[in-house]
């Protein structure tokens, strides 16, 4: 039994079309598995792989390949903090470090206790002229400060309205860190 | 959107900018925006655009700095199979953000440049390879193809012509290494991204889907409309006898006043960095700044003089007089070059081998793991830097750095990833040996001394 809806299943079907050759709608049918729900475990890779009608190996390859597709489960709002050389000139480090302890992780890559939050170092993304900055919810935030990191992770614990996010299904209980 | 940083009302790619909804057809129109892909469609042979585009002068600003028109004319002029342009908006090198810069703030620009390179090399169907994190720059850029479709500039008679014109985008997923053609098109084939054996058959002949293909950069396609509607002569007035034109640059770091710049090629780094940038910031003094991101060799403040015409990657005749002892940078002497415009400034308050740590490390990160000297030499390498910087290293690693760059350089790799790894290693060595022993031999940074009274 599959992992993925039926209708993102016809969504990925309906990919190959727009592309000379199957294959590149590997990642595009992978981008709408980690949508709904939330990272990319076998089945879901499998899944992709049948609907695609490609090898589960070859999807799998390519899934591990590209940074922006997680494996592991990561939080409902990723912080990706950039602390490439412009960011880390201008303070990214102890920003990186402001950001994990405001949201309560350890180390990077670790969930959030309530599921809400991960946080991991990004390499350059290309918005150096407002180091340093991050990207999270699927915009650019700019000339961080603690304080601005404080009022984006408050503004998503406290949503009112609620801050929109990626859409998410209720899903087996998160990989928890101990403290240590 | 945030507060524009950088050019507004430049000369040729930023003329329009600082007006209010560039972003919009309607308002780039107003402007002037497809009087050039409506003359070149309709009134302009494709071998005819290819000739304005070489005697523009107009050369690749993806970092390669091949001419642009010469790079067209090797396309075939008939083939059996579909053939594609691909626009790489991946932009990923440290220090760059130009692309993002121009594809926010005038996505048409982009897209005119795109249907009218497309004509050049008849294909009707262009590709925009855009990294994935560009979230606005991909919903502008796929907001301004509706707009088109609706205007009917794409679709089977673009102006009527008997020219059918597709554009699409494809979204990357987090690699630097997507950046490099080769790279790119197997991920846009949707593979892993490793770069290709370059030797015959090259893109124009077997590229994307083994088809006919011809790779260009945001910046190169997004200066085309400007050169079709004015002429090749109004473009080449700009810029040097040898180096035509304008182009952007990124300032970031530490400076008053970090953005993308747009400016006459020729001018020199200080009109740059000191004058549009504002210089380095209160009480500082700039010791090094990269010229085209971190993969061009550092180079040391006191050269700021330098001409931005850099061709490619050349001697620079002032740095044979610098006092610093030349490394082997792949047996061309010491050199820079002028890359992707992405100017990283640093100033004396921060360690030249803490910054040559982390860019290793991201070399090391990024290497898709290929050829042997690239994926064993960069860790080989952030090894050696972490145990300097902790305390634990001694002459033996300095010694490592030596033959890591080394072995990096001079076509031991398959693509410019490697090498760059070893230039970051070989001219921060060359530049700040002085550094590396005093972390090395005695535990010392004196660049945090300066910083910590910087900030007292
Ligand atoms: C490691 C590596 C990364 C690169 N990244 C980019 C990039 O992000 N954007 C880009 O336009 N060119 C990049 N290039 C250069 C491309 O391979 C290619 O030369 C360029 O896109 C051609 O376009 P142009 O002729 O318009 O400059 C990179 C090259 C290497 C070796
Ligand atoms: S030089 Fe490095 S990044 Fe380039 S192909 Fe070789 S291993 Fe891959
Ligand atoms: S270094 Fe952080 S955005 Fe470029």
């Amino acid at each position: 039994m599959g992992v993925l809806s039926d209708h993102v299943m016809e969504e990925i079907r309906a990919l190959p079309p727009q592309f000379p050759e199957v294959r590149s709608a590997v990642m595009p049918a992978l981008d709408l598995a980690q949508e709904e729900i939330g990272y990319l475990t076998p089945e879901a890779m499998s899944d992709v792989a049948a609907a695609l009608n490609l090898d589960p190996g070859y999807v799998e390859g390519v899934a591990t390949f590209y940074t922006l597709f997680h494996t592991e489960p990561t939080g409902k709002h990723r912080l990706y903090m950039c602390t490439n050389i412009s960011c880390k000139l201008r303070g990214a480090d102890d920003l990186l470090e402001h950001a994990m302890r405001s949201v309560g992780v350890h180390e990077q890559g670790e969930v959030s206790a309530d599921g809400l939050f991960s946080v991991e170092a990004v390499e350059c993304l290309g918005a150096c002229e407002y180091a340093p900055m991050m990207r999270l919810d699927h915009a650019y935030h700019y000339d961080l400060t603690p304080e601005k990191v404080d009022e984006l992770i408050t503004a998503r614990r406290n949503p009112s309205p609620p801050v929109p996010a990626r859409q998410t299904k209720p899903r087996t209980p998160r990989r928890q860190k101990t403290d240590g | 959107m945030a507060e524009l940083r950088g050019t507004t009302n430049g000369p040729v790619l930023t003329r329009w900018f600082g007006t209010d909804d560039l972003h919009r057809i309607d308002v780039y129109e107003r402007l002037g925006g497809y009087v050039a892909l409506r003359k070149a469609i309709t009134t302009m042979t494709p071998d005819q655009i290819v000739q304005e585009i070489k005697d523009s002068g107009l050369r690749g600003r993806g970092g390669a700095d091949f001419s642009t028109g010469v790079k067209w004319s090797l396309m075939p002029k008939e083939s059996a199979v579909p053939m594609h342009l691909v626009v790489n908006a991946d932009e990923s090198e440290p220090g760059s953000a130009k692309d993002r810069y121009l594809m926010e703030n005038s996505p048409h620009m982009l897209l005119e440049g795109v249907g009218i390179a497309a004509y050049a090399i008849r294909s009707h169907q262009a590709w925009i390879y855009i990294r994935g994190e560009y979230d606005l720059p991909f919903a502008r850029l796929t907001a301004g193809i509706e707009e088109m479709r609706a205007k009917g500039y794409l679709g089977p008679k673009p102006f009527g012509a008997d020219w059918e014109l597709d554009i699409r985008i494809f979204r990357g997923h987090g690699a630097y290494i997507c950046g490099e053609e080769g790279a790119l098109l197997e991920s846009l084939e949707g593979k892993r991204a490793q770069p290709r054996a370059w030797k015959p058959p090259y893109p124009a002949q077997k590229g994307a889907w083994g088809r006919p293909t011809t790779v260009n950069n945001v910046e190169t396609i997004s200066t085309v409309p400007f050169i079709i509607d004015r002429g090749a002569a109004e473009y080449a007035k700009f810029g040097t006898e040898k180096a035509k034109g304008t182009r952007m640059f990124t300032v970031s770091g530490h400076v008053q006043r970090p953005g993308n710049y747009e400016m006459e090629i020729g001018k020199t780094y200080r009109d740059l960095i000191e004058g549009l940038a504002g210089g380095a910031l209160p009480g500082r003094t700039i010791k090094c700044w990269w010229p085209g991101g971190s993969s061009s060799p550092v180079m040391p403040g006191d050269l700021l003089d330098t001409t931005t015409d850099l061709d490619g990657i050349k001697n620079l005749a002032n740095l044979k007089d610098h006092p610093a002892p030349p490394l082997n940078m792949g047996g061309r002497g010491f050199a820079t070059m002028g890359g992707s415009g992405g100017v990283i400034v640093m100033d004396d308050t921060f360690c030249a081998v803490k910054a040559a740590h982390r860019l290793l490390q991201f070399y090391a990160h990024e290497s898709c793991g290929k050829c042997t000297p690239c994926r064993v030499g960069g860790n080989w390498a952030v090894r050696a830097y972490d145990a300097i910087l902790s305390g634990n290293g001694g002459p033996q690693e300095i010694k490592i750095l030596e033959r890591v760059q080394e072995g990096l350089q001079g076509g031991r790799c398959l693509c410019g990833l490697g090498d760059a790894a070893g230039w970051v290693i070989a001219s921060s060595l060359t530049h700040y040996r002085n550094e590396y022993e005093e972390h090395a031999l005695h535990n010392v940074c004196s660049a945090e001394k300066v910083g910590m009274a910087a900030n007292a």
